[in-house]
């Protein structure tokens, strides 16, 4: 049995803005959820692209700001190269709050597709 | 043997007329059916001057109650349209500026980004319009973030109408056969 019915979509596509990474190890806002008028909605991240000019980082996309949980193990971006991951390669974490990112190295830049579900 | 078309509102799939030329509908307007017959029928495709953009909406934001009168029709004509936002924005949906349409006792369904991925044909959007009868729109956004468009698009049939005016609904004199055209608001 295939697997292409869990590829259905569920929800409409967003995208984050591409944040480059403001302070080590300090977590910043990523993609803000959007709230909905009375049932909220939630978001699954479908897609990571990073990129980095100031050396090779660990990446985190987590929750939270104080401190952030991640939501997926530790991504390491290798300088000067693009680095993605797709669908098929991320587990399929649903969440209703907005998603955070850290770096341990300032300048990392990421941004992230997503999946939003709701009304 | 060839087979009756079965026609009738609200019908699931893709759009299709409602009634034919030649056949007799009652229209549902000022709380009274008035009664015609269909003499032309013609597509209304979904194109840009059947769109309308409701405006830039900030975070949370909602626009005015909007008259929608690109969907006016002329005396003695009706229209069939459904519709589609294009943005992520909540669309309300009024018939008579004070009058929800798609009603519950305590709520009133709106139109979102998301009825596509379970309704591809939009087919619970379908609305009627019956000469000026104007569609209201209202555009609520439920991101954290501003919107710059808030565009909802149009397709359906145009239908050209001759009074009936031997029936009446008050009276009680109805045709034998007869599809019902809710064209305003069942409050």
């Amino acid at each position: 049995m295939g697997t292409d019915y869990l590829k259905a979509a569920r929800g409409i596509r967003k995208v984050s803005p591409v944040v480059t990474v403001a302070a080590a190890a300090t977590p910043e806002n990523l993609y803000l959820v959007s709230v909905g008028a009375t049932v909220g909605r939630t978001v699954i991240v479908r897609k990571i692209m990073c990129y980095s000019v100031v050396g090779n980082c660990v990446v985190q996309i987590g929750i939270g700001l104080a401190p952030l949980v991640p939501i997926f193990p530790f991504l390491y971006v290798i300088n000067l190269f693009d680095t993605e991951w797709m669908e098929d390669e991320i587990p399929e974490v649903e969440l209703n709050q907005n998603i955070t990112v850290q770096s341990d190295i300032l300048g990392v830049q990421v941004q992230i597709e997503c999946e939003e579900i709701g009304t | 043997m060839p087979t009756l078309p079965m026609l009738h509102t609200y019908k699931a799939g893709p759009i299709e007329q409602v009634v034919l030329p030649g056949e007799t509908v009652g229209i549902w307007v000022n709380k009274v059916y008035e009664f015609y017959k269909i003499q032309y029928v013609e597509g209304i495709m979904r194109s840009d001057p059947v769109t309308i953009d409701l405006g830039a909406l900030g975070a949370l934001g909602l626009s005015a109650l909007t008259q929608v009168t690109l969907l006016q029709m002329p005396d003695k004509e009706f229209a069939q349209f459904r519709m589609e936002t294009l943005d992520d924005v909540e669309i309300g949906v009024y018939q008579g500026r004070a009058d929800q349409r798609h009603k519950l006792f305590t709520r009133a369904a709106t139109l979102n980004r998301f009825l596509p991925l379970f309704d591809p044909d939009a087919h619970i959007t379908e609305m009627y319009e019956f000469e000026d009868n104007f569609i209201f729109l209202q555009a609520i956004n439920q991101t954290a973030y501003a919107q710059t468009q808030a565009r909802v698009v149009f397709w359906g049939f145009r239908y050209v109408l001759e009074i009936l005016d031997q029936y009446s609904w008050r009276k009680q004199v109805l045709p034998d056969v007869w599809t019902r055209i809710p064209a305003t608001a069942h409050l």
